[in-house]
């Protein structure tokens, strides 16, 4: 069960860990009203473009149903989401928003069933890599009138990057609420024990290896590093480790494979030599998400490539705590993958209620010191801090909820300095990402199963596969 | 499990539709006749519906399906497109190899094995309720309890059966994790799981083998392994043909097990089946045409083969 | 046990063949405990195990420390006696479907023979020849959108219940023993001036409770073991069966919660082994042999 979602299955409800109190829409207010629609208009790519770019009329009376609300077992999250449904009436008093509890918010094969059936709610939650699956089943708005500075005040300081994977040819689908970027995660303790500075993590891969090894040799079936090689995960990482080494797994015009060079292996030889010359990566192979969580929040495990918020996932499932764990940028630091989720708009509806729902997602989402960035709010509800997740700023935006964020933080924020001072490029997912990603897991399964893979012959393979996947569309 | 009975003699309906009515006699029998019918078909209704759109509507979806694909949120006609996508997908034909693979190393074990359980069960005149039952008790786990079980056990590091292999020193084995290995290790856990109902089957089989016949068989000086040839083969051979055509077309659909000791594909791709695939496909890359077109090969792979099957064990009989 | 099998009586009895067959009984029946009922026994005796000595090299054979508190904690960290309680209510569902409508549609077919009445058996049939994975992908994209009705089934129980009718193999063992009934029975019945329904309800099923015995443990455990489609059909959290619930919880519980987890979920199905174990039997080998 492995599509993109399911790769990162714990991916959810994280966004909506804080939220405002206070008036979020001062900056949506300054930009006055001048929209005379009076809710009618069926369709929102219909509607002319001057008229979509105004914000939302607070007179306009619309009501907008939404996924991924807080389950009532988060009751600090929930609490949060209502007291900002209040406050976003303050603005709106004709706009009512309709929280639905789907927990988790995404399930593939439910958000799958939900498409076809066109049963989703106005506002949908996604993953960044589910856009094409919304487009073939015509499922989500093009929504690129509708947003601009004016209804997304902080829009000429989010990430271009992050916005771009929400687009398709031109048009924009989705507004982000939330992103990580991959990274290398660190066990501290085990660190220590084996007489490794964490403050320093691995920067290179040669010191990835030469760290996995001392932290391996402290017995006791410790691995060094942890690396996945089933259900579609080990693409997905080997993905990312290209990238990290400046890589690319299709070519520009997106017509052919690129990783078949003395990088691709480069990667490869490096993993056979930890997995079979040094013995740094433990014996149990095949493994895919959640595995190494479970060795990592077991003490077994010394690094692996993950995003912030498998943290999260391991303090909140396997008992782990926050302070033990770092994160480093990915090996390389060239550019890494990202990824994240978002919310979609249905197709059909009004646009005031396009607008309504740009004015709700902004409100909660996508403003800066307020809504889910407003972070002292959150520490007073006992929720962490401090993870470099979302990561979505840049300029004077960045500068201002990175201080927020260590302001108010609930971990040592010190531990992901190495992540959070050198913000590496995040690059998004192949096209056919998860055909391309069954190649190259056969690929990594190869070497860390094979102490004879022959790596050359491997690339070489999955180069033809994927070539031959890219031009059979 | 069970194997289902295939040709079943039916009596000829008792109630053709009556010829148009003449007198006020054929009229009362016709009323009579459309009565019992309508009673008859409320009986039926229920189950046709399910059978309507459960089973029979999603056999004629499944043709159209395959020659159909998504294309910017319409359904189009696809021709022949879905096919040539299967056909040139490299991983068809290793998960055919895979398919056949494991095909053949169940019936090395799971036709044999229960075969050769039931035979040595059915000497014993002390405790065979028992040891039926322990045979038979794996079948009664959910699938996931065996799975996860022999995961644990075939794990390389702490794994039981490496330990049990140190212990008695004989050198460890990669089990799931080796190309050579891991489809062997996935059918040694099937057989396990499933080997109850065969051997249940086999020893019923076996009870209606005449004894006069070993006796006479003895008379000849036949030895065990003779004896065995000459007349427990011969006496099961209707079951055991049988239960050989069902083992093929059950193991051809292999899932669960491989998906869930390998999370599918396994060490290169060394696990992943024909029906991994049609899932894949369908759920991973949801490209339900290609699903569709490659459940259309198998069906009609597994209907040849069936149709020469049957035709080859009638020939021989004769 | 009187039927002469294999080896003969007469080989058996002497000394030599006594002691043969007892070594070979006392081996077999070592074997076969050690194969069939080891991995149980490891599986529980491992849920009671600490975490740590659960890792243990070499594994201890018997928990040196019992933590029955694994049990108790596996059991509310996985839930799972919602995941129970959602098998068995989808079980029940599915039985009483089979047993109205299945055994509905065999005794029309086999006792009232409507017009067409061989046709529809024939397609139902037909059924048993179409592998079932090949229907999965039609299926699931049926009951997403179900025809004509335009419903979505999907996270609902009727996805289990409803296609767990078209059980082809159980319409067909009730027919064949529907058949076996002597017609003079029906006809009496009949003369009396009962209806169909109540033939079927004071005549028919009493003597039919083998055959019912049989398919109703087929139609649970069908159920309680199934995989793929209840995961596809069934994703939402709260709905899953303790198959899928298990497998999606797999890996964020440690190792001897898991274990702890699936002994308790192995249990259900097991008792009903205990308990029904000649009906299975017996409805095995009815199902395959006296075609």
């Amino acid at each position: 069960m492995t599509r993109s979602g399911m790769i990162r299955p714990r991916d959810r409800r994280r966004h909506a860990a804080a939220l405002a109190s206070a008036l979020a829409l001062a900056a949506l207010a300054a930009c006055g009203t001048s929209s005379s629609d009076d809710g009618g208009g069926g369709g929102g790519d219909a509607v002319d473009a001057a008229e979509a770019a105004a914000p939302l009329d607070p007179a306009a009376k619309v009501s907008l149903t939404i996924d991924c609300m807080p389950p009532a077992t988060e009751k600090a999250e929930l609490r949060q989401w209502k007291e900002d449904v209040e406050k976003f009436n303050e603005k709106y008093p004709n706009v009512t928003i309709e929280g639905k509890q789907t927990d988790p918010c995404l399930e593939p094969p439910r958000f799958t069933a939900m498409l076809k059936a066109k049963s989703q709610p106005d506002v949908f939650y996604t993953y960044f890599t589910d856009l094409q699956q919304v487009l073939d089943n015509d499922g989500a708005t093009d929504i690129s009138a509708y947003v601009n500075d004016r209804t997304v005040p902080a829009l000429k300081d989010m990430d271009p990057g992050v916005l771009d994977v929400l687009k398709r040819d031109g048009k924009l689908y989705g507004l982000p609420c939330s992103n990580y970027t991959m990274g290398l995660l660190i066990n501290r303790p085990l660190f220590e024990k084996a007489g490794l500075d964490p403050d320093r993590p691995p920067a290179t891969w040669p010191e990835v290896r030469a760290a996995a090894k001392r932290i391996a040799a402290l017995g006791d079936g410790t691995a060094g590093f942890g690396e996945y090689s089933a259900g579609n995960n080990g693409g997905w990482h080997y993905t990312a480790t290209t990238y990290g080494l400046g890589g690319d797994i299709v070519d520009e015009r997106g017509t052919g494979a690129a990783f078949d060079d003395a990088r691709g292996r480069r990667i490869l030889d490096n993993l056979k030599a930890m997995r079979w010359d040094d013995d740094s990566m433990g014996r149990t192979q095949l493994l895919k998400w959640g595995d190494l969580q479970k060795q990592m929040a077991a003490g077994k495990l010394g690094m692996f490539l993950a995003a912030p918020d498998d943290i999260t996932y391991m303090v909140q499932n396997l008992g782990a705590k926050y302070e033990d764990y770092g994160m480093a940028p990915i090996p390389g630091q060239r550019a890494t993958l990202f990824g994240g989720n978002d919310y979609m708009i249905k197709k059909g509806i009004s646009s005031d209620k396009v607008k309504a729902a740009v004015a709700w997602i902004t409100f909660k989402f996508l403003t800066p010191g307020k809504g889910q960035f407003d972070w002292a709010r959150t520490k007073a509800d006992g929720l962490p801090v401090g993870l470099p997740q979302p990561a979505f700023w840049t300029g004077a935006t960045k500068s201002a909820d990175d201080k927020a964020r260590a302001a108010s933080s609930t971990m040592p924020v010190a531990n992901f300095r190495a992540f959070t001072a050198h913000p590496v490029q995040g690059r998004h997912e192949p096209p056919k990402a998860q055909e391309i990603y069954k190649v190259l897991d056969t690929v990594m399964s190869a070497v860390l199963t094979n102490e004879d893979a022959d790596t050359g012959k491997l690339l070489d393979t999955a180069r033809r596969q994927v070539d031959q996947i890219l031009a059979n569309q | 499990m069970s194997a289902p009975v295939l040709a079943e003699r039916q009596p000829p309906p008792s109630a053709p539709a009556a010829p148009a009515p003449r007198s006020p006699r054929d009229r009362a029998a016709f009323r009579q006749a459309l009565r019992r019918n309508l009673t008859a078909h409320g009986f039926l209704i229920g189950a046709v519906l399910c059978f309507s759109f459960f089973s029979w509507y999603p056999m004629v979806r499944e043709f159209f399906l395959a020659f159909e694909k998504r294309e910017n949120g319409a359904t189009v006609w696809a021709g022949w497109s879905n096919f040539t996508y299967i056909f040139n997908d490299p991983a068809f034909w290793q998960a055919w190899r895979n398919t056949l693979l494991f095909t053949g190393l169940a019936l090395l074990l799971g036709f044999a094995v229960p075969f050769v359980v039931a035979l040595v069960l059915n000497e014993f005149r002390h405790g065979r309720g028992y040891l039926r039952l322990l045979v038979y008790l794996p079948v009664m786990l959910p699938p996931v309890a065996s799975v996860l079980l022999f995961k644990y056990f075939y794990d390389p590091g702490y794994g039981l059966f490496n330990r049990v292999l140190g212990a008695v020193g004989l050198p460890e084995q990669q089990w799931l994790q080796s190309t050579d290995t891991a489809m062997l290790s996935v059918v040694i856990a099937a057989t396990w799981m499933n080997m109850g109902g065969a051997t249940l089957i086999y020893l019923a089989a076996l009870q209606g083998v005449p004894g006069e016949q070993y006796e006479a068989a003895e008379l000849d000086g036949a030895g065990i392994l003779r004896k065995i040839w000459h007349v427990t083969i011969p006496q099961t051979r209707l079951v055991l043909s049988l239960m050989l055509l069902m083992q093929i077309i059950a193991t051809t659909q292999v899932f669960v097990e491989p998906f869930l000791l390998t999370g599918g594909a396994g060490p290169e791709g060394a696990t992943l089946t024909v029906v991994q695939l049609i899932y894949q496909y369908a759920f991973t890359f949801n490209n339900y045409g290609s699903a569709a077109a490659l459940g259309l090969v198998l069906l009609v792979l597994l209907a040849a083969f069936s149709a020469a099957y049957v035709r080859l064990s009638r020939a021989s009989e004769e | 046990m009187t039927t002469r099998t294999l080896i003969s009586p007469a080989q058996l009895a002497r000394p030599r063949g006594k002691f043969l067959y007892w070594t070979a009984f006392v081996l077999v029946v070592a074997l076969f405990t050690l194969v069939f009922v080891g991995p149980l026994y490891w599986m529980v005796t491992s849920g009671l195990k600490s975490p740590q000595e659960f890792a243990r090299t070499p594994p201890t054979l018997v928990p040196e420390n019992a933590h029955p508190g694994n049990y108790a904690d596996a059991w509310g960290v996985l839930d799972l006696a919602r995941l129970l309680g959602n098998t068995l209510y989808y079980a029940l569902g599915a039985l009483a479907f089979q047993l109205v409508l299945d055994v509905a549609a065999a005794y029309s077919l086999s006792k009232l023979r409507p017009a067409l009445g061989n046709i529809v058996l024939g397609a139902m049939l037909l059924t048993l020849m179409i592998p079932a994975a090949v229907l999965v992908v039609p299926q699931y994209l049926t009951v997403l959108d179900v025809p004509i009705v335009e419903r979505n089934l999907v996270n609902s129980p009727w996805a289990i219940w409803l296609p767990s009718v078209t059980n082809a193999f159980n319409i067909f063992l009730l027919k064949r023993f529907f058949d076996s009934i002597p017609r003079e029975l029906l006809d009496a019945a009949a003369i009396d001036g009962a209806s169909p329904l109540r033939t079927l309800r004071s005549v028919v099923l009493p003597i039919s409770r083998p055959v019912l015995g049989v398919v109703s443990i087929f139609a649970v455990v069908g159920v309680w073991k199934d995989f793929l489609w209840p995961m596809l059909t069934l994703p939402d959290p709260g709905k899953q069966t303790i198959n899928v619930g298990i497998y999606s919880l797999a890996a964020s519980v440690t190792e001897n919660w898991l274990l702890a987890a699936l002994a308790i979920a192995s249990l259900p199905t097991l008792a009903i082994f205990l308990v029904f174990q000649r009906h299975i039997v017996s409805g095995l080998t009815a199902g395959s042999l006296k075609g």
